[in-house]
């Protein structure tokens, strides 16, 4: 009976150990799992965009786009996250939002480059969508709330327009499950802590917009969607202070953040 | 019961010489869940069935026969556990917001070696059982001994 017991623990601690050494390689990388960007999600992103370019003015002032491209790139390039694929669109609307659509497409709205007091705010909110369309939350999160039938009846050219203006209007404006964003805010900080950039004005941001509310002229979409920000600025901060990372350094440098901020203001 | 001591299975022979009807029926009890692997996969659960169908069916059959049935039985239990597990995860993945990790795919890989470990040891198991030749797994065996009681 003794025996027996011993053998079973020992087979059961033999499986765990093998689990445990293979827990030790890096098997995502190993097999290269990289998000599939497939057809459905292409042309997925392909619709909703012409929904925004449709409704929405596009910022395509170089100085703008040049400004933004080199602050996705510099995330990119420090990450090892595959830049060509990113599409970066700005639109001019005073909203403070950022969002990101399938097929890897980053919105970013102009109101939120005019409200972010520093660079490292601005750099916050897109290495968070960065993360949304890296950990392939939003394909995740159109499946949970439109259905898959529904997206591929969509993808096929079979929707009517006003489905795609709801899916379109989800994405823009509805936060993803609690989860997902913490996921998402931790993936931010690990970005920003590997770009040298100091997360903490990412924290003072949702920080401060949280307890602006309601009270703001402007929208604050981007607060409003995302819950409890108190909570997210010091679940941000505790996981940046474990990086202890203390020397940092700007994308942009004064200057041209200044005036991409004057070009935008000029372009209202 | 004579035997020779190997690593994780000992081979030798029974408490009496099984019959070539007896021999052929507990072989049988391994082909079973390796049939069902093939048959029932993806599901982890198929394998288990049959081979608790084809138990019940040969419960009050001979002690050989009822002996290597409970332990093609048993063998399966444990693989159940861990395939239900790494089932479960895959279809999370795949319909909810858990995305594959390093941790998931070690598991997926143990859990492959746990089952391609296990469906060896059936083939072989099965082969000698049909050569009348009597073999208890590592564990299993054991436990298989502390169920199986002879009816003499």
């Amino acid at each position: 009976m003794r025996k027996t017991l011993i053998q079973g623990v020992i087979t059961i601690l033999l499986f765990f150990g093998t689990w445990f050494v293979l827990k030790q390689i890096d098997w995502v990388k190993v097999f290269n799992v990289q998000k599939v960007t497939n057809k459905t999600e292409q042309k997925l992103g392909e619709l909703l965009w012409a929904v925004f370019s449709k409704n929405e003015k596009e910022n395509t002032s170089v100085y703008v786009v040049n400004s933004l491209d080199s602050i996705v790139t510099f995330i990119c390039k420090a990450n090892n996250i595959e830049r060509l694929s990113k599409k970066v669109h700005i639109l001019d609307n005073e909203d403070i939002n950022a969002f990101a659509l399938p097929n890897e497409q980053l919105i970013i709205f102009s109101g939120l480059i005019l409200n972010s007091e520093n660079q490292e705010e601005l750099i916050g909110v897109i290495c968070h969508e960065i993360a949304h369309t890296e950990l392939n939350h939003v394909m995740k999160k159109l499946v949970k709330e439109i259905g898959l039938s529904v997206l591929l009846s969509m993808s096929a050219g079979n929707a009517g327009s006003e489905i795609i203006k709801e899916t379109a209007k989800i994405l823009s404006s509805s936060a993803y499950d609690r989860t997902l964003e913490k996921e998402a805010d931790i993936k931010a900080v690990e970005y920003m802590v590997r770009a040298k950039i100091n997360p903490e004005p990412f924290a003072n941001f949702l920080y401060r917009q949280s307890a602006v509310g309601n009270n703001s002229p402007t929208d604050l979409t981007w607060i409003s969607t995302h819950p409890d920000s108190k909570e997210r600025a010091e679940y941000i901060i505790v996981h940046f202070k474990q990086s202890k990372l203390t020397d940092f350094k700007p994308i942009l440098n004064k200057r041209t953040w200044e005036k991409l901020k004057d070009e935008l203001k000029n372009s209202k | 019961m004579e035997y020779h001591k190997g690593i994780m299975i000992y081979k030798g022979q029974f408490v009496y010489e099984p019959g070539e009807h007896e021999a052929e029926t507990a072989s049988n009890s391994y082909l079973m869940s390796l049939i069902a692997i093939i048959a029932g996969l993806p599901l982890p659960i198929i394998n288990l069935i049959a081979t608790l169908i084809f138990y019940i069916g040969n419960r009050k059959s001979t002690y050989f026969i009822r002996w290597h049935c409970t332990q093609a039985l048993l063998s399966q239990l444990s693989v159940l556990f861990i395939n239900s597990f790494g089932f479960w995860w895959t279809i999370s993945i795949i319909f909810t917001e858990v995305s594959i990790t390093s941790n998931y795919l070690a598991y997926i890989i143990a859990a492959l070696l746990f089952n391609l470990t296990e469906f060896i040891a059936t083939i072989y198991t099965a082969i000698q059982t049909r050569k009348g030749i009597h073999i208890e797994w590592w564990f299993y065996g054991n436990l298989t001994n502390l169920i199986c009681k002879s009816k003499s």
